[in-house]
């Protein structure tokens, strides 16, 4: 097809080649095509004028905006934090219950806690701060160190057995692993320890136990086994359990020890951030009283 | 298909068969130990199976067929089969991981069945498998057309796609194993990198060679996205991959690069790999197949060349937009950016210049579903480069970046435009090229084409959700002007839209089963059928006066 | 107006059209061609990273990998956990907000290659270090589900079973040093003796570990066992390291907190 065809649909020519049976037209390139490159090129270019874009050798050229994406995220963040500032400098400076009781702070202790807390300790206190194996519910009564705001600051500035130079420091020995006890009297004094919150068990075991327990544990936990906040000794007495209250559970807890860990988080959140968080805990404490009290 | 061979071809595909497995048992025997071994079991293997085709067709007699009465068209069935071949394991392994992220404890508890180790076995399959073996199969066949003449050898089409295929099969061999370089879409180690530059100089050779040999003055449009394809591919691949091996015996290497520039480097790579793998080389495989099919003239040469030079010069500048608010310096996001914008225009301009081929044809696109496909790929890629150039902009890759929006974007182009142009392109090629009156089932056809279509749709649309949904919960700010939500609570609405992305992979699963089973039928009992003129004759074509502008 | 707008490009064009008309029959013209205009683009965004000072900060206290540390680092790799966490903050307020100071190109600038992601399924890792305990990381490599019920992470419960290989480790880091990495000899020949006893901190290994890497590096037993030192081992010491190579992006942290 070496002569030039007019396509008689379009009426335009085509190039007059032939590969295979196909063909091409020789129209020519549509108006919009070249509308719109000359609209995203000049786009383009009022782009390059304004920000940063073209390399020299050994520096580029800035822009007539002067914008760098590090200076405006710094710029975002403190004013952010201006914006926020009304209300994080009364949580900052006003006594725990009170923040608690003002309505609007309270809510906004809700609404920044559950991110804060779902980023931060979810993986291991739970997202809805219940526990889990190994790791404390922070919405029972029961607490290692103490719940009230100061001691939750505390924690949460040091954390437990954490690197940090003022860490918290609970450990509880590993009385079988080190020879301290025999794996006999490790169930006998998981018994007494079940007995303790409740069970029964009969009295020769219980008075064996009892003496176990004064000999090895009371130091900590107790002479009556409620524990010790100042040593992070649990409380031996109720039903809330770390690490389950189980005979095997008991038996692994008391026979290899357990030294929780959580990290300090002095570093990594801000004393508002951490303020926030302690108080969003006591919160789920008085939402979980308030339904003790309608049960 | 070995019987075309002739002796001395068959005893240098011999020669090279055994080099190659020598080079699997020096892997194997020092490597031992390592994964390296591991990868030479599976290079033995291969070319074992490799000598199991060759071994027997040694002592035949030589063929008498005069070559350059015909087309060499035996390692394009090949590549096609094989192809679909890979369509069906990589897309089954998109559907498994997909599974994975709804129902995430769905594997054999085994360490070569997690998520981040199949998933790379997925794009790979799909890409280099699927993709990779249809482009090199289709690129002889129109290569062979558009220029009228046969391919200079017989051996170097076949090395180059099995040479490729092996390539392949240590790649996906060697994800499940745990060998990777991590790099998004270079994955394979050092020996693999340095064994597809072997196999890719080949192609582009072969390819020079067969232009050389054309009865036609000019070069098809087609013809330009292959070259394209094969010359840049080649220098993205030899850059991205620059390592050093920390032992010659050993699998592991380390990039050359670090940081920063690694980080630009790898997505110089990772976009421009979207641009001439999963772009330029389908861009030329509708350039044949859709007005061959659609039996119109190309609508404009003018625009083909527009398309052409701008895809080729602005998308080299886009990688950066991968790497918007990163510790990538600014200037360079500004680059991605604009060049990005600029480049919808010509990639428009090539959608549209296909669409618009197909005026006077589109009783044909209702009617047929293999054009039908091409068509709706056309559509496709329009949608998922305007997509693109707008997730280019700054502010919204700041929106889109890290979530299941940009898997949505990646699928309406990988399903969208890559897997239908191809599918489209097999129907169109396979009745031809064995002879056939048509496909077995025209009923399947049109039953695949429904299923990808509606895979696809449910697939990006589910990503679309979860994308912007998943963007937006990660920055939306409450009242009081702190972050609504956790990372968990976001993780905790993708759930349904997980579930109905595996669903609508699913469909397009099924569809490409269907596909391969058709394909497989047509050859073995689809009525025969001599096409009118299907070898390569001289040009009638003298040189005509330049064409003027009308 | 918008016509005459166009006709010089119009003009232009024509000239191309006819050019390429001739071109397109010379197939090495036209490779050359590709390759020129495929080149620019590359050369122009990569080349002057290498050139432009401020592309890499400078950070006085980056310090590298210990090898334990990056025998980890390709355990990372090699599970592609990168295919669902990035480990680069952006310069994004809620970003830095969430996961906290944006992660600067001093950071990763001895990482070969480079981890940045480009999906987040999981959170974003590029601060991690120090976020959870040993014993955490190890329960939830082997069972996310256990302690995250909510997650899609897998289970990668073979690495708590799978001693380390350590024996590599010289030839890795050497590799590294050559790509760039300032390991001294003296690192790369004690490199699979330092990663044993890094793990090991009760070990006469351990010694030489603080006398190389400075007396701030984790000394120990990440698995939680003494027997030997396993890929858990290896891959929690990574990722206790994580954004804590260098200070300066905590430094350089805007500090409008009250
Ligand atoms: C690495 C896991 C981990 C993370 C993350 C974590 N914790 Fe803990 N947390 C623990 C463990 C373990 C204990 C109990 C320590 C022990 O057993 O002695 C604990 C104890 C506590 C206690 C003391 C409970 C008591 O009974 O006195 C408080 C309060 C607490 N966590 C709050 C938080 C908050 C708030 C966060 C997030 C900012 C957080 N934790 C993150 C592991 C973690
Ligand atoms: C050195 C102080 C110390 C001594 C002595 C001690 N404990 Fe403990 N005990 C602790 C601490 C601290 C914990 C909390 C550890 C943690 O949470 O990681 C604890 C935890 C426990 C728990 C787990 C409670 C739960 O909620 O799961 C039990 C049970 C227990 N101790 C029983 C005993 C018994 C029985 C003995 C004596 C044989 C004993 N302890 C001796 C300090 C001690
Ligand atoms: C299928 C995707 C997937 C893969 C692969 C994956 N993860 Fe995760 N990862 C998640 C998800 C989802 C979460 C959030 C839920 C959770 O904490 O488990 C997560 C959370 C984490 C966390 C906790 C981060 C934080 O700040 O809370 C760490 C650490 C982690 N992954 C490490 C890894 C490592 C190491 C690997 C590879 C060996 C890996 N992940 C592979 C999906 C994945
Ligand atoms: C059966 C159909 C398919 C299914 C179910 C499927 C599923 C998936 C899944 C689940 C992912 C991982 C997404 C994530 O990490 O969140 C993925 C990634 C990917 N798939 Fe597919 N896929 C399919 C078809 C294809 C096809 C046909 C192609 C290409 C030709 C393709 C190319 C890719 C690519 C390139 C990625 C990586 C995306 C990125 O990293 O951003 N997929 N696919
Ligand atoms: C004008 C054309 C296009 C532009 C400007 C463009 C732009 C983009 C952008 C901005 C992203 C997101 C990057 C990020 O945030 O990480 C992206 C991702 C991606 N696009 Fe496109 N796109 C285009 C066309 C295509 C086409 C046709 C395909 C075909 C298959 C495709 C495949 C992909 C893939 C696979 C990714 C994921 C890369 C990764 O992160 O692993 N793109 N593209
Ligand atoms: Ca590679
Ligand atoms: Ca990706
Ligand atoms: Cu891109």
């Amino acid at each position: 097809m070496s002569v030039k065809e007019r396509d008689p649909l379009t009426g335009h020519q085509t190039t007059g080649h032939e590969w295979d049976g196909i063909t091409e037209l020789n129209t020519p390139v549509p108006r919009a095509v070249w509308f719109f490159i000359i609209v995203t090129h000049i786009w383009a270019l009022i782009a390059w004028i304004l920000l940063p874009t073209w390399p020299l050798l050994t520096t580029y050229t800035k822009g007539l905006l002067g914008v760098d994406q590090q200076e405006q995220v710094e710029e975002a963040v403190v004013a952010a934090n201006a914006q926020r500032a009304d209300w994080a400098t009364q949580i900052d400076h006003l006594p725990p219950q009170e923040v608690l009781a003002n309505g609007d702070l309270s809510r906004r202790v809700a609404e920044t806690g559950h991110q804060l807390f779902g980023d931060n300790c979810a993986g291991c206190h739970g997202t809805n701060a219940q526990g889990g194996p190994g790791f404390p519910s922070l919405t029972d009564a029961a607490w290692l160190w103490g719940g009230d705001f100061g001691n939750i600051m505390e924690t949460l500035r040091v954390g437990i057995n954490s690197d940090h130079p003022e860490t918290r420091f609970g450990q509880m020995m590993a009385f079988g692993r080190e020879g301290i006890l025999s794996r006999d009297e490790v169930r006998v004094v998981a018994d007494y320890v079940q007995s303790l919150s409740g069970e029964d068990i009969s009295a020769t075991r219980r008075e064996h136990g009892a003496q176990i327990f004064a000999d090895n544990c009371a130091s900590c936990h107790g002479d009556s086994g409620i524990g010790d906040a100042s040593l992070g000794a649990p409380n031996l007495t109720d039903d809330f359990w770390i690490y389950g209250g189980s005979d095997k559970a008991l038996f692994t807890t008391i026979f290899g020890g357990r030294q929780g860990w959580m990290p300090a988080w002095e570093n990594r959140l801000g004393l508002t951030e951490r303020k926030i968080l302690a108080l969003y805990l006591m919160q789920l404490g008085q939402q979980r009283d308030a339904q003790v009290a309608v049960k | 298909m070995m019987s075309k061979l002739t002796g001395a071809e068959r005893q240098s595909a011999l020669l090279i068969c055994i080099a190659v497995l020598l080079a699997g048992v020096a892997m194997a025997a020092l490597g031992h130990g390592d994964l390296m071994g591991a990868q030479g079991w599976v290079v033995i293997a291969y070319c074992a199976l490799m000598l199991w085709f060759i071994m027997p067709t040694i002592g035949d007699p030589e063929p008498t067929e005069d070559r350059s009465a015909s087309y060499y068209d035996d390692p394009t069935k090949a590549g096609i089969i094989i192809g679909m071949i890979w369509a069906v394991i990589g897309m089954g392994m998109g559907v498994w991981v997909a599974a994975m992220l709804a129902w995430p404890e769905l594997r054999f508890d085994g360490a070569w069945s997690s998520f981040g180790r199949l998933r790379p076995v997925h794009t790979s399959g799909v890409i280099f498998g699927f993709g990779g073996n249809i482009l090199i199969a289709t690129s002889y066949h129109v290569m062979q057309r558009t220029c009228r003449a046969r391919m200079p050898g017989q051996l170097s089409p076949w090395f180059v796609l099995m040479g490729y295929n092996l390539f392949c099969v240590v790649a996906a061999s060697g994800y499940v194993m745990g060998v990777t370089q991590s790099k998004e879409y270079a994955e394979p180690e050092w020996y693999a990198d340095i064994w597809l530059v072997v196999v890719w100089v080949t192609y582009f050779v072969l390819y020079l060679r067969t232009l050389a040999r054309r009865n036609e003055p000019h070069i098809y449009v087609a013809n330009w996205y292959y070259m394209a394809f094969i010359l840049v591919v080649a220098m993205l691949h030899i850059i991205n991959n620059l390592a050093v091996p920390a032992s010659w015996t050993g699998a592991k290497s380390y990039s050359a690069f670090s940081g920063v520039q690694d980080a630009m480097t790898q997505w110089w790579y990772g976009h421009n790999a979207v641009a001439f793998f999963l772009t330029a080389g389908f861009l030329g495989m509708l350039y044949y197949f859709l007005p061959k099919r659609a039996e119109r003239p190309i609508y404009s040469y003018r625009l083909s060349i527009l398309s052409f030079w701008g895809i080729t010069f602005f998308y080299m500048w886009a990688g950066s937009h991968h790497l918007h608010y990163t510790a990538l310096p600014q200037w360079v996001q500004t680059l991605g950016m604009t060049f990005s914008v600029m480049l919808l225009v010509p990639s428009w301009a090539s959608a549209g210049n296909a669409l618009m081929t197909l005026n006077g044809a589109w009783h044909k696109v209702r009617d047929d579903a293999t054009l039908r496909f091409m068509m709706v790929a056309a559509v496709f890629y329009g949608l998922s480069t305007f997509e693109g150039s707008f997730m280019a902009i700054r502010p919204v890759n700041g929106l889109s970046h890290y979530t299941d929006w940009t898997i949505g974007h990646v699928h309406a182009g990988a399903m969208g435009w890559v897997a239908l142009i191809s599918f489209g392109s097999i129907y169109a090629l396979a009745p031809l090229l064995w002879r056939k009156t048509g496909m077995y089932s025209a009923k399947a056809v049109e039953w695949h084409f429904w299923l990808a279509l509606a895979g696809t749709i449910i697939y990006v649309f589910a990503m679309w959700n979860s994308g912007i949904i998943q963007g937006l919960m990660w920055r939306t700010y409450n009242e009081t002007g702190t972050l609504e939500y956790s990372f968990l609570d976001s993780l905790i609405a993708m759930h349904p839209y997980y579930i109905a992305r595996t669903f609508g992979g699913l469909l397009f699963l099924i569809g490409a089963c269907i596909g391969l089973w058709n394909v497989v039928m047509t050859v073995r009992r689809a009525p025969r059928q001599q096409p009118e003129r299907d070898y390569p004759t001289s040009s009638e074509a003298s040189e005509p006066a330049l064409p003027a502008a009308e | 107006m918008l016509k005459d707008l166009l006709k010089p490009f119009a003009r232009f064009f024509n000239f191309q059209a006819r050019t390429h008309y001739k071109a397109e029959r010379h197939s090495i013209a036209l490779a050359l061609g590709i390759i020129g205009a495929a080149s620019i683009g590359g050369i122009v965004e990569i080349a002057p990273l290498f050139t432009i000072d401020s592309t890499v900060e400078a950070a006085p206290d980056m310090r590298v990998y210990t090898p334990l540390e990056q025998a980890g680092r390709d355990i990372y790799i090699r599970e592609g956990c990168y295919a669902c966490h990035s480990q680069m903050i952006r310069t994004l307020r809620d970003e830095v907000e969430r996961y906290g100071p944006y992660s600067l190109a001093a950071e990763s600038q001895y990482d070969h290659p480079m981890l940045w992601g480009s999906k987040r399924t999981g959170p974003d890792l590029a601060r991690l270090g120090g976020k959870y305990s040993d014993d955490w990381q190890v329960r939830h490599l082997i069972d996310p589900r256990d302690l995250v019920p909510e997650s899609v992470m897998p289970s990668y419960a073979f690495l708590q079973d799978a001693p380390l290989e350590t024996d590599s480790l010289p030839g890795r880091l050497a590799a590294l040093r050559a790509v760039g990495v300032p390991y001294t000899d003296d690192q790369i020949a004690n490199a699979s003796h330092d990663a044993i006893g890094q793990a090991m901190p009760d070990s006469t290994a351990a010694g030489g570990v603080t006398e190389r890497y400075g007396e701030a590096t984790n000394l120990r037993l990440f698995d939680g066992s003494n027997a030997r030192v396993t890929e858990m081992d290896a891959l929690v010491a990574y990722l206790q390291i994580l954004g804590q190579l260098t200070q300066l992006p905590y430094e350089i942290e805007p500090k409008a907190e009250e």
